[in-house]
């Protein structure tokens, strides 16, 4: 029987082992690391929301056609943390944002950095993202 | 037939639960209140039916077992639901259509009428479930599909913030 349930914990154990090696949060599994972008554009809408914020910009593509995007943040009290405030963000304000390319969906961004107009620059990355070096300290 | 969604765009537009959706506290305070309550409340069910399987405390009544954990069960539960619906009204677009939501509803409402008609069946007749053999096999079965559901349910729940089916 303690056989039985050493083996148990061996397995759990090497299990749990495992885990850390994986994403702690959905970003492996809905963006991509190899597809680092730096969007300049007008924001159109900012969705100041829990469990993530959204970010709505568009940016003009070399062929001269808009491109919307919908670039995930991180929650409101880490973005407050941050600096940031929901007032920051006004409809029609051009910035800039630095983060990755959604996996499948191609209008999807994970966003790291966020530089508005007056030059104050902001880290908006969720917890659990890449260690990229854009995150403070 | 009329669609929910502007009653779901009514819900979102309040200024209750647009407060909480923008609260840098409220919200995770609600959040994490939810999942502790759900992992309080699975390890009691688990201890219950590993009981009515036949794996854990066999050698003590079923009855006493089911009377003792019932009111610490119904203590999480009610919580972790109260916590469920705040979370839905907050953003009821975001999971009214996410398939994994509405395969966790599915498991929560077998697994409820899993463990009602368990429970209206064994409080009348307590003092014979640990000798008659017919109630010792519905036990197991109604232990086993409990542990199957409660199980799905978590995992669905925990494959909610994936969007792979928009």
């Amino acid at each position: 029987m303690n056989t039985k349930i050493f083996l148990v914990l061996l397995v759990a154990g090497a299990l749990c082992a495992v885990q850390p090696a994986k994403a702690h949060h959905a970003f492996a599994a809905e963006y991509d690391l190899n597809k680092p972008l730096t969007l300049n554009g007008v924001v159109t809408r900012m969705e100041w929301a829990n469990p993530h914020g959204w970010i709505y910009m568009d940016t003009k593509q070399p062929n001269g056609m808009v491109k919307h995007w919908m670039i995930e943040t991180a929650a409101p009290s880490q973005l407050s943390r941050h600096g940031l405030k929901k007032a920051d963000f006004v409809d029609g304000m051009t910035a800039v944002v630095k983060g990755y390319q959604g996996k499948n969906d191609p209008g999807l961004a994970n966003g790291r950095t966020l530089v508005l107009k007056d030059g104050r620059s902001f880290y908006i990355g969720s917890v659990g993202g890449p260690n990229d070096g854009a995150e403070p300290r | 037939m009329p669609s929910i969604v502007p009653t779901f765009e009514w819900l979102e537009g309040l200024a209750w639960t647009t407060a909480l959706r923008e609260s840098p506290y409220g919200y995770p305070l609600i959040e994490t209140s939810h999942v502790a309550c759900i992992v309080v409340f699975a390890g009691l069910v688990i201890m219950m039916d590993l009981r009515l399987v036949g794996l854990a405390f066999t050698n003590a009544p079923l009855a006493q077992i089911q009377r003792r954990l019932f009111p610490w069960q119904m203590a999480t539960f009610i919580p972790s639901m109260a916590t469920g619906i705040l979370l839905f009204c907050v953003d009821p677009l975001r999971y009214y259509n996410n398939v994994f939501f509405l395969a966790k509803l599915v498991f929560l409402a077998l697994a409820g009428l899993n463990a009602l008609a368990f429970h209206l069946k064994t409080y009348g007749r307590a003092d014979v479930w640990d000798e008659e053999p017919q109630f010792i096999a519905t036990a197991r079965w109604a232990g086993g599909a409990s542990l199957l559901l409660w199980s799905l349910l978590i995992v669905s729940s925990r494959l909610i913030p994936n969007n792979w089916f928009k």
